[in-house]
């Protein structure tokens, strides 16, 4: 009762009562985050960390510095247009003696080989053939064991990869390359895989995207409009395919689409072709198993936006005298534009990574990053460069995200 | 009056087009899934039309082969694993998400969905590598929580969507009335909220379930999963068994979609019930 | 609450059977190799009659060659595998990086028997010799019309439409300087030499819009058999198997020149059993399990006392007589070539094949 006085008297929550309201607030909030720390933490240590650590690869330049001390101390003494004075030749030949019968030998020289194709080789013979001691002239030794250490290619990337972090693997992705007085130049036109890579992702996740689009749309507009009963029917028919393991509809289509396949069997059953089709292997089949995979991505946001289109704006327009076409282009389709932007953004970020379905049904050149960034990680074991790869890849991810959230909302955007 | 029924016949003639349409989008969606079912019976060796003859070999061989009865076994239990880690996790999580608003509220709620929209393969990668360097490289353990990373975001997403609906005066009901919190939350909260989290831990199941690259790069032959075998027969050279196992995924991730849907209904039900 | 303890129980438990699965099996080794039906052949003439004999159980993982997950193995000490399965030019770079455990092979086998494929190395056994050689349907080409050399496949006017070969610019680029008249012998001196890189390249350029690239081994006899090709480069194994599966009959072209891929068994670095796996390794070099092998797969068996052992009907599909036409995938100035210059060569294969 004195409280209500109070407050009605001065138009103020009594202190006392304002502690209390806020420590129990305070205590409340401090449960709750308890709650949500075991999954913060979880996702913190499994996802943020590790991706973090990937992406720190690709500017990783650990080997050098590491297996090269006296080198890297040295190097600044050099010049270009110049052989390197005695001191780096001495401080080269140092380390490379501490390397004598070590396994690190061969990891520096995969290092050097992926700036200089053939450093491996050099750095492995080197060290082979060096003495235990260093003699008076550093210089001639190491020319007497292999006349490329004259050459300035070799001395320029030393130098240019004598820092803990790089630009190396970051340019490479870009098909770009410092020539050896350091500008930035572009890499021999038959070195240059990666532009065209992302174009080649770029014009298959688009052309998915559209196709999805353009197919999905009317499929979702029919399940929208249709009655309950039977929506029902047509939603599950979409979720079939959605539940379906991706490797069961990758192997079924895989099956499918082989030249012995049944559906060039229908084909031709039907005459529509005389000769067995290629759908397996290449870029057709990459289109035609993709679409598959992702159509119902396209569906479903864009079904639960219809849903919510009111049809008596729809009878409104055309009550108002307006053809089909003009009420569709005006009134529905407007209203339809975030189920739009989310099942393209959808589609297009999972195309953009795909890597299983192309592994398997697409041909040697159908291949998209996500395929090179498996390369690089298991079999060319350059992780430096694969990082640089996901780099871009996510890069781009985190661009259309940021843009269509804006346009869309994060809310719009979930999968499933 | 000519001119209308003209227009209308157009448009009953544009239903019709468009229904067929949506006809072969959906035959187009649904028939290359089915088409494993009948050459997982075929009596033959090769995956042709028509099929020469029926038989159980390829079941038999599914079932008897420890290849592939190992890889069920382990796609099982990681499955099982992934699915309790992610349920508790996730639940909790969205608990808090639900009770609670602070400054920093967005953030939290997209660190814990980005796992989803991250290609799976980075976060393989990225997986594989840091795994590597703490020794979870095929590991049970490392393949569990990598897929429990994958799942966790699923069943925030669901659970958090039921407590939208669920009214916090029933808790503080409970509470006023002198019940513990836990008896509060067994007895009320969840109830209330147990289909999103069954349809939360059945989603963090098939995903872990139908998983595959992460599979390819953390697993080794000790946690060979279903996927993973198939996969390496796919790329390798497909045999009949191969389609056996393919209609034994699509049997339980569909049984498990149906559950979800009759669960889904019930909830609806339930909700108009109460409106 | 009692329910809660039986839900924790549970976990416990499961947690339990998790970890004891792991260290269930004691006596056996983890051999990876590459699969399919090469991978089913040494089950049955080889892990089988080890155990056998024994009592170590073999368990067996598949990989791609993909040397990453040999170097996340060792490099973490966290090893899944024992024995691995291994090509030249990974056997090379395992064995400098200290990934493979360097073994002293002349204690434990007769090196002799193995000279021909190009004996063994710091860490490796030859197990396995794979030959890829120029095949064609003997039922389509006859007469005038059989292909004899690589030329041959480079001649467009006489046999129109597509030719196959593989996604891998080593062994393409190797034919690709056959089919320019070098002899099989001098493959590795010619391309490594200035230019080399370049003729070879250059030779390609000629068929490339007739060429049909595949991925895997089973997809090249595919094309073969469904007559997409005229012919096509293709692995000895797989031509047999094709042949005894669809009851084809698919020849191969021996004198034209063919590359024999050598597979080497190497022991991981560090591994606890490096006593059975080397037993395990004996076991696979044997002359019988040599030619037990060869009999399922049709490959040459890489110890040369298996021959004796080989059925007719197998000796008559070995390239006994072409020992000469053949080009080993091994040796210190191939593998160096390819193991210095494979990355720049892969990037300009793959922007070559996508323009």
């Amino acid at each position: 009762m004195s409280a209500t006085t109070t407050f009605a008297e001065t138009g103020q929550v009594p202190r006392r009562l304002r502690t209390l309201v806020r420590r129990a607030e305070r205590q409340h909030l401090t449960k709750m985050l308890a709650l949500m720390a075991p999954s913060v933490v979880f996702v913190a240590l499994l996802f943020v960390v590790p991706i973090a650590l990937f992406l720190f690869r690709s500017v990783d330049n650990v080997e050098i510095p590491k297996y090269l001390p006296n080198t890297v101390a040295e190097i600044g003494q050099w010049h270009e247009g110049e052989l390197p004075p005695e001191g780096v030749y001495r401080a080269l030949t140092e380390d490379l003696i501490a390397l004598k019968g070590e396994p690190e030998a061969a990891v520096l020289g995969r290092r050097l080989n992926y700036s200089v194709p053939g450093f491996r080789g050099l750095v492995t013979r080197t060290v082979r053939q060096l003495p235990d001691t260093v003699p008076a002239s550093a210089r001639e030794l190491l020319a007497g064991i292999d006349e490329r250490w004259l050459d300035p290619v070799y001395w320029a990337t030393l130098k240019q990869q004598s820092g803990r972090i790089t630009d190396f693997y970051l340019l490479s992705a870009m098909d770009l390359k410092r020539g050896a007085d350091g500008a930035i130049t572009q890499v021999d036109e038959t070195q240059a895989v990666f532009l065209s890579l992302y174009g080649r992702t770029l014009y298959t996740s688009v052309g998915v995207t559209v196709i999805c689009l353009l197919i999905g749309y009317p499929v979702a507009a029919v399940m929208a409009s249709a009655g309950p009963a039977a929506a029902n029917w047509l939603l599950m028919l979409v979720l079939v395919p959605f539940w379906t393991s991706l490797l069961v509809r990758t192997t079924a289509w895989v099956v499918l689409l082989q030249t012995e396949g049944l559906v060039n069997k229908i084909l031709i059953y039907l005459g529509i072709i005389n000769e067995p089709l290629s759908l397996m292997f290449n870029t057709a089949g990459v289109f035609i198993a993709m679409v598959h995979v992702l159509l119902p991505y396209m569906i479903l946001p864009l079904y639960s936006v219809m849903k919510g289109v009111s049809p008596v704006h729809l009878r409104a327009a055309s009550s108002l005298g307006a053809p089909p076409v003009t009420v569709f282009r005006t009134v529905y389709l407007p209203l339809t534009i975030p189920g739009i932007a989310a099942g393209c953004t959808l589609v297009f970020v999972l195309s953009v990574g795909f890597y299983v379905t192309p592994a398997l049904v697409g041909g040697p050149s159908d291949q998209m990053i996500g395929y090179f960034i498996a390369y690089f990680t298991n079999s060319a074991v350059n992780w430096g460069l694969a990082s640089a790869l996901g780099a871009f890849l996510i890069l781009v991810i985190a661009v259309i995200y940021l843009v269509l959230g804006k346009v869309v909302g994060f809310d719009k955007l979930r999968v499933r | 009056m000519q001119n209308f029924r003209r227009r209308a016949g157009r448009g009953s003639l544009w239903q019709l087009a468009l229904r067929v349409f949506v006809g072969l989008v959906l035959a187009y969606l649904v028939l290359p899934i089915l088409v494993v079912i009948p050459l997982s019976f075929t009596a033959g060796q090769l995956l042709v039309f028509p099929i020469p003859g029926y038989s159980l070999q390829w079941y038999e061989d599914f079932f008897t082969n420890p290849l592939w009865t190992g890889a069920l076994w382990n796609s099982v239990m990681i499955g099982v694993a992934t699915t309790i880690l992610a349920t508790i996790l996730g639940t909790l999580a969205a608990l808090g998400l639900h009770g609670s608003k602070f400054r920093l509220k967005p953030v939290v709620v997209a660190l814990l969905i980005t796992p989803l929209a991250a290609p799976v393969v980075i976060v393989a990668v990225a997986t594989f590598y840091f795994f590597a360097s703490i020794n979870l490289v095929g590991t049970y353990l490392g393949v569990i929580l990598a897929h429990t990373l994958l799942a966790l975001p699923f069943v925030v997403i669901t659970v958090t969507a039921t407590l939208q609906g669920f009214d916090t005066n029933l808790t503080r009901a409970g509470a006023s009335l002198g019940a513990t919190p836990v008896h509060v939350f067994r007895t009320v909260t969840l109830p209330i909220i147990s289909p999103g989290i069954i349809s939360g831990a059945l989603f963090a199941f098939v995903t872990s379930f139908d998983e595959i690259v992460v599979a390819l790069f953390v697993a080794s032959p000790q946690q060979r999963t279903l996927p993973r075998q198939i996969f390496s027969g796919v790329s390798e050279s497909i045999s009949p068994t191969i389609m056996a196992a393919a209609v034994v995924l699509l049997v339980i991730s569909l049984g498990l979609m149906i559950v979800m849907e009759l669960l889904r209904r019930r909830s609806e039900r339930l909700v108009g019930r109460a409106r | 609450m009692d329910k809660t303890r039986k839900g924790l129980a549970a976990t416990v438990a499961f947690t339990l059977a998790i970890a004891v699965s792991h260290y269930a099996s004691a006596e056996s080794i983890t051999v990876v190799n590459q699969g399919g039906s090469p991978g089913d052949a040494q089950k049955v003439a080889v892990f089988d009659p080890f155990t056998e004999e024994t009592g170590i159980e073999i368990l067996v993982d598949t990989y791609n060659q993909e040397l990453a997950k040999i170097r996340a193995q060792v490099e973490t000490g966290n090893l899944i595998w024992d024995v691995a399965s291994v090509h030249s030019l990974n056997d090379a770079i395992g064995c400098d990086e200290g990934l493979l455990e360097p073994i002293d092979w002349a204690e434990h086998i007769d090196e002799s028997k193995f000279e021909a494929v190009g004996g063994f190395t710091d860490c490796g056994a030859p197990y396995l010799v794979s030959p890829g050689a120029l095949v064609y349907d003997a039922d389509r080409w006859q007469g005038d019309m059989v292909p004899r050399s690589w030329a041959d496949f480079w001649n467009v006017e006489k046999w129109p439409g597509k030719r196959a070969l593989p996604f891998q610019p080593d062994q393409v680029l190797e034919i690709a300087l056959m089919s320019d008249g070098v002899a099989p012998r001098d493959v590795p001196k010619v391309l490594a030499a200035p230019g080399g890189v370049d003729r070879a390249f250059a030779q390609l350029e000629k068929i490339k819009p007739h060429v049909l690239w595949w991925k895997s081994g089973d997809e090249s006899m595919q094309l073969l058999l469904t007559n997409e090709v005229v012919m096509g480069y293709g692995w000895q194994g797989r031509v047999n198997v094709a042949n005894r599966s669809s009851g084809r009959n698919l020849k191969i072209v021996w004198e034209a020149g063919y590359t024999s891929a050598v597979i080497y068994l190497a022991v991981m670095a560090g591994s606890p059993k490096v006593e059975q796996a080397i037993e395990l390794v004996k076991y696979s070099l044997e002359a019988q399990s040599q030619a037990r092998y060869a009999e399922i797969m049709g490959y040459p068996p890489a110890n040369v006392d298996s021959y004796a052992m080989l059925s007719d009907e197998n000796r008559a599909n070995q390239p006994t007589e072409y020992l000469d036409r053949g080009m080993m995938q091994a040796g210190s100035l191939y593998i160096g070539f390819w193991r210095d210059n494979g990355d720049s060569i892969r990037q300009r294969f793959s922007t070559f094949t996508a323009r």
